[in-house]
């Protein structure tokens, strides 16, 4: 203080250095401030990443080097460290430990972690559970289209456990023609939970025929379709399940007759 | 002796007195209270201005974000597909794939090559069995796969991939010489993944279907040997 009311030269030194030490300290402080706000800052940075944060709460976490059972484990989390999740492969979560160390954790490791809460870490299982309750469905069909071979795969997509909308396209290759179909329709599955369960469907489609070069009448022609058929699903395990289905199709023609197509099909289906 | 005896006496007094006040709570179970203090406390409250902060503890909510589900694999590959009879020519197409479990995958491929000439055509002179058109084959199948062997490849020293053998199975369609016909496949495949987003595969498959181009109906066999690179989405 003796300093600040001095007014020889050196004094005016010290002032200045005085000053320096001010705006150097003030510079800390700005410093600090920024850091702080960079701290404060960090978990919305983090949030816009957008990768979640979970907890091990076993005595460790094993990390595989691929995602499968058959890679091996080549690095381990200890209890109370953090992971962040990274994206997930069928069964397997990519993960990021405190560290930096990527690796990939099994389902069944993963269900034993905890969110910043304290509570479970849940996801969507691939299990019987699943079966009664997912939003999509995918598989292939083989079958007969009107006594013709039939390649069919579909789709769906589930408004609640009963009730969905599907789609399905084909390529029948007969004696006589060939063909592709494509329909739209609703299906409405009876006693979803159950391992055995059947749904009846209904819907409008497209066919093109393609008759065989040979015949008389060779012209390509493409007609609408309805539908109305059931058929039965059979959960198999994890996300698979065995479809199998019958559809009663109309074609109507632009001539005096419509035509009806007989649709028998046996697939191999999963849902995710 | 006197003196000495009413000292213990005194001093064991002592000692239990205060034991004694706690025998109350003995039988009540709970801590000893002087109720002048709860009425002191009573009294407190009803001259008390009302609390103006209310502690609030409410838990601490976490939103969790969705997680990235990276199943589905689209590529493109190149390879030489043997047409029976017709000679080995440059294939190529497209394929998409879904991983469902770490073991099985759907995949759906579709590919095209040309034809050449039988032998029967080299060797005729002018006799041509099918056209330009009818040359080209176009084929495209929906099959399943298993994979097995999960291990890893080592490139030197310092860079290991995980890699996988896998098997696929499938039917689908053939156009060939003007007709399409319902095409059963098979095959092995060997994947690299070097990262997260890019595989690297070879894959050897085989196409049968039956022909009676030449004649008589046989079954076909179409084998295709090809490289491929997909892309994990």
């Amino acid at each position: 203080m003796a300093r600040s009311t001095s007014t020889t030269p050196s004094t005016q030194r010290y002032r200045s250095t005085e000053l320096l030490t001010a705006w150097s300290t003030r510079a800390r402080h700005g410093a600090l401030a920024g850091l702080a706000l960079l701290t404060l800052l960090a978990p919305a940075v983090g949030s816009a990443r957008g990768y979640l944060q979970l907890f091990v709460t076993q005595p460790y976490l094993e990390l595989h080097t691929g995602p499968g059972r058959g890679y091996p484990v080549f690095h381990v989390v200890p209890r109370d460290a953090s992971i962040d999740v990274l994206f997930r492969r069928t069964d397997w979560f990519k993960v990021r430990t405190e560290q930096g160390v990527e690796g990939w954790a099994s389902q069944g490791d993963m269900q034993k972690l905890v969110l910043a809460d304290g509570t479970r870490f849940k996801f969507d299982l691939g299990d019987r559970a699943g079966f009664t309750s997912h939003r999509y469905e995918m598989g292939i069909f083989a079958g007969q289209y009107g006594g013709a071979t039939l390649i069919s795969a579909f789709g769906s997509v589930s408004f609640n456990t009963q009730l969905a909308l599907e789609g399905s396209v084909g390529n029948y290759l007969g004696k006589f023609s060939n063909g592709v179909t494509g329909d739209v329709g609703f299906a409405h599955v009876f006693a979803p939970e159950a391992r055995w369960s059947p749904f009846l469907t209904i819907g409008l489609g497209l066919v093109h025929i393609e008759p065989k070069a040979t015949l008389v009448q060779a012209a390509d022609r493409t007609e609408q379709t309805a539908y109305v058929g059931g058929g039965v699903r059979y959960y198999l395990t994890r996300r698979f399940f065995l479809r199998a289905e019958y559809k009663a199709h109309y074609i109507f023609t632009k001539r005096n007759e419509n035509e009806d197509a007989d649709e028998w099909k046996l697939g191999f289906a999963f849902f995710f | 002796m006197e003196t000495r005896l009413r000292i213990l006496l005194l001093s064991a007094v002592l000692a239990a007195l205060p034991g004694c006040a706690t025998v109350r709570s003995w039988f009540h179970h709970r801590p000893p209270s002087s109720t002048e203090s709860q009425n002191d406390d009573q009294a407190q409250d009803e001259n008390a201005p009302p609390r103006v902060i209310e502690p609030e503890v409410a838990r601490r909510k976490i939103t969790v974000p969705k997680i990235r589900s990276r199943n589905v694999e689209m590529g493109l590959y190149y390879g030489e597909l043997s047409i029976e009879d017709f000679g080995s020519h440059p294939v190529y197409g497209v394929t998409a794939a879904y991983h469902i479990t770490e073991d099985f995958f759907f995949e759906a491929e579709l590919g095209r090559s040309k034809a050449g000439r039988t032998s029967f055509e080299t060797l005729g002179g002018n006799i041509q069995l099918l056209t330009e058109d009818e040359r080209r084959f176009t084929y495209y199948d929906l099959s399943l796969g298993y994979n097995f062997l999960p291990g890893e490849a080592f490139l030197g020293r310092g860079v290991a991939m995980t890699s996988a053998f896998y098997l696929l199975g499938g039917i689908g369609g053939t156009d060939f010489a003007g007709d399409t016909k319902f095409t059963v496949n098979f095959g092995a495949g060997y994947r690299v993944v070097p990262s997260d987003w890019l595989a690297l595969h070879i894959t050897v498959q085989d196409r049968v279907f039956q022909s009676s181009l030449l004649g008589t109906a046989k079954l076909t066999n179409n084998l295709e040997a090809r490289i491929g690179a997909t892309v994990f989405f």
